[in-house]
């Protein structure tokens, strides 16, 4: 046992950081929020570095380093504020995808999202998550050999720019769980005005459409456990790049306070900002040490694996509420205004802790599991 | 990183547990004999440590003939999670077992380890730790208590205060000052004092939740003779061994805190099922539920950040975790303790603490006196402040004042 990332690990921490700190600024991230860019990086690194394909298996094209070595570098993208697909492609369209799949399906599907040709994002109900994310707002019935998908999903990260959609909704007949691949052009997307643009948003409405048997993901209406697998890879990537976004706001943090002089001397001196720091500090070393359990749960499919995802979104919800509040607090007016990085972190972290459920949604979930 | 231990430190793992089992004291020997400090030696407890001492288990990761058998860092963690399971400390003196037999390994003269280390860890001796003045709490280097250095012994003059276990304990492991005209920090040193000397007056200073809940002392020294050959390490070098002594076993010390708030969120668990004041079961409510759930993962990641930890002290490497781990244990104890009290509105007003012994985790204390003696966790051994101040100066590296 060891909670210590291994030095080849490091080894991948370090490679991909200096890469996303050259290709990454946050300048970059500005510009997606201020002006709609849609820049080439970092998804192309992520690409050509074989990112993309880190958890999949050779035998797929891909690198086989297993899920701890991309939920690492999941809290690498976190820390850069990192915009583009690699998070819905990597870790909630390729799990759900790799869970069922047929070999024909894996061929048609994995593969190219490995090799980062392939867009993918994953429609679920997040107010439902993390129980099934399921909800009513999306019902499947069989048609013929096909079935046919009828309702909508809101708040899809990337919903309107992917290739393919991998959608859960609930068959008519039984109530169970169905999963199925729809190409993104068959659904009427409508953006959200994103809370942060470098995470778009999108509602997605399916009307009668025809999904071929080809396209179906495993059983329609015992998919239940596939899709909770599934959804526990992707709540604990989403708690990995929150960690990792805390983490750097605390850093730009507690550097401001050591540079910004009042009453003669650093801010940072004070008691009053140098607890605040601490309490930072605490906050993300609990949230990152609870999200690298469950990445190691999920990596080696340990028993604890669904309260250790619960456990993970619900610390780094917690860690991101109070790392916002100080951060803000802390850089004072500056922290208040557009043109500080703050706000791009700020809201980063925020949508983080609001996709596959909040923190207070996990701990529901731990409380049923705790038989409390 | 991986969850999962090798199939070799599993079986090692194996042989702690039969070990354990076939020799950890029973639930009746201990309820006969209850503890009464954290200086006090009962039967089952000298024969409970001098088994470990015996079997190489009492300090595992030291050589054979003082207690240990020389085992490597992960057997080391391995065999105190074992510890932790069946919620027995290895020692009631646990100051002299955890901080001063280290240090007398690791300063004390030929002579010192001659006459006090087997005893200590044979648990024939018992100790308690004079460092706390009372105008010299967090600001240690402060102390005050005066040893006049004569050619072959001191004069020790002063007080000591919160000296945990000083009623029960055989001797004092005591920092005094030797150089007044010094800074602070370089005119300290260690002595150790017999506390039925002459001059030694041990005055009890009850805690707040019980008259009769006695670990701390006030500590009087009047003219007390220490002979010279019980300096431990060089005259006026005793802060580089508070430093050095605190340090010990902190790779591992979090474990035992850990285990206490598991044993606390269990008895969370089972308050849930229990009536609250309203007529419902507490566990219906979902301000419960959210506070209870919450409570569990910082429990948990107490464990998550303690192996991280391990993780760097099996590597020799310098860790921030340790005054993390004190701070969130201490107050996360505080914080569940608390719901408890809130949960059970009136029911927690009945304080009938007859029956319950020094040692909580022995018997089921009523929850207010759990909730008050978690203050202990957060003033003592560092304040929560002082464990901020060293995160926010010495980990984050912001400026001192």
């Amino acid at each position: 046992m060891d909670f210590e990332i291994a030095p080849e690990q490091q080894d991948l921490v370090d490679s991909v950081r200096a890469v996303l700190a050259q290709e990454c600024p946050t300048a970059l991230v500005r510009d997606i929020v201020e002006n709609g860019s849609a820049p080439e990086q970092p998804w192309k690194s992520a690409r050509e570095l074989g990112w993309t394909s880190i958890d999949l298996p050779e035998s797929l094209g891909g690198l086989e380093l297993g899920f701890t070595a991309l939920g690492l570098v999941v809290e690498q993208h976190g820390r850069r504020v990192a915009p583009g697909p690699f998070l819905a492609t990597v870790t909630q369209f390729l799990p759900l995808v790799c869970e069922v799949g047929t070999p024909e399906q894996l061929e048609r599907f994995a593969i190219p999202a490995g090799a980062g040709e392939l867009r993918g994002a994953l429609a679920v109900d997040h107010g439902r998550a993390p129980e099934h994310a399921l909800g009513d707002g999306l019902r499947a019935r069989r048609d013929g050999t096909g079935w046919v998908l009828d309702g909508e999903r809101a708040y899809v990260l990337d919903g309107d720019s992917a290739d393919e959609i991998a959608v859960a909704a609930r068959i008519d007949a039984d109530d169970g769980v169905g999963l199925f691949v729809v190409p993104q052009r068959a659904a009427k997307a409508q953006r959200a005005v994103a809370l942060d643009a470098s995470r778009p948003l999108a509602h997605l409405r399916f009307d009668a459409v025809r999904v071929e048997p080809e396209r179906v993901l495993g059983t329609p209406g015992a998919s239940a456990s596939s899709l909770g697998r599934a959804l526990e890879r992707a709540t604990v990537a989403a708690a990995l790049e929150c960690v990792g976004t805390c983490q750097t706001l605390m850093e730009l943090t507690v550097e401001h306070a050591k540079q910004r002089r009042q009453f003669d001397q650093p801010i940072g001196a004070f008691q009053a900002i140098q607890h605040k720091c601490a309490d930072m500090f605490v906050q993300v070393e609990k949230a990152r040490a609870t999200g690298h359990f469950a990445m190691m749960a999920v990596a080696e499919d340990d028993p604890r694996r669904t309260l250790a995802a619960s456990m993970a979104k619900a610390a780094a919800s917690d860690c991101q509420q109070l790392v916002c509040k100080e951060a803000i607090q802390i850089h004072g007016g500056m922290g208040y205004t557009w043109e500080s990085d703050v706000q791009l972190f700020v809201k980063r972290a925020k949508t983080l802790e609001a996709l596959f459920g909040t923190g207070r949604a996990h701990r529901q979930r731990i409380a049923a599991l705790l038989d409390l | 990183m991986q969850l999962h231990y090798d199939a070799a430190t599993e079986d090692f793992r194996a042989e702690v547990r039969a070990w354990l089992e076939a020799n950890q004291p029973t639930l009746e020997e201990m309820r006969a004999e209850p503890v009464k400090s954290s200086a006090h030696q009962t039967g089952w407890s000298r024969r409970w440590q001098r088994r470990l001492f015996d079997a190489g288990l009492l300090v595992p990761g030291w050589p054979e003939g003082l207690g240990g058998r020389s085992l490597p860092a992960v057997q080391q963690l391995v065999f105190h999670e074992e510890m932790a399971r069946i919620a027995v400390d290895r020692s009631t003196n646990p100051q002299g077992l955890e901080i001063i037999a280290p240090s007398i390994r690791d300063y004390g003269s030929d002579f010192l380890k001659e006459k006090y280390l087997l005893p200590t860890l044979r648990a024939e001796i018992a100790w308690c730790l004079g460092m706390s003045e009372p105008g010299a709490g967090s600001d240690l280097a402060a102390l005050s208590t005066r040893a006049v250095v004569h050619d072959d012994h001191f004069t020790v003059t002063g007080q000591k205060i919160w000296t945990s276990g000083a009623q029960h304990a055989d001797h004092c492991f005591c920092f005094v000052r030797t150089d007044p005209d010094a800074p602070k920090h370089r005119g300290i040193s260690v002595v150790i004092i017999d506390m039925k000397a002459p001059g030694v007056r041990v005055r009890p200073l009850p805690a707040l939740n019980d008259r009769d809940h006695i670990d701390f002392n006030e500590v009087f020294f009047d003219g007390v003779v220490v002979p010279r050959d019980h300096l431990v390490g060089p005259l006026h070098h005793g802060w580089s061994i508070s430093a050095g002594s605190l340090a010990h076993e902190r790779g591992m010390m979090w474990l035992s805190s850990a285990r206490r708030l598991d044993d606390t969120l269990e008895r969370l668990r089972e308050l849930a099922r229990e009536e609250g004041p309203d007529g419902r079961r507490i566990g219906e409510s979902a301000t419960f539920r959210d506070a209870v759930a919450g409570l569990y993962v910082d429990a948990q990641a107490m464990w998550f950040m303690g192996y991280r930890g391990f993780a760097k002290f099996a590597r020799g490497q310098i860790s921030p975790e340790h005054s993390v781990l004190k701070l969130f244990g201490s107050e996360i104890a505080q914080r569940a303790t608390r719901l408890a009290t809130e949960a059970q509105g009136v029911d927690a007003l009945d304080v009938d603490y007859r029956g319950w012994t020094f040692d909580d985790s022995r018997g089921r204390a009523p929850w207010i006196r759990q909730y008050l003696v978690t203050y202990g966790g957060t003033i003592s051994a560092g304040t929560s402040e002082i464990q901020r101040n060293i995160i926010a100066q010495r980990v984050l590296g912001l400026p001192r004042r």
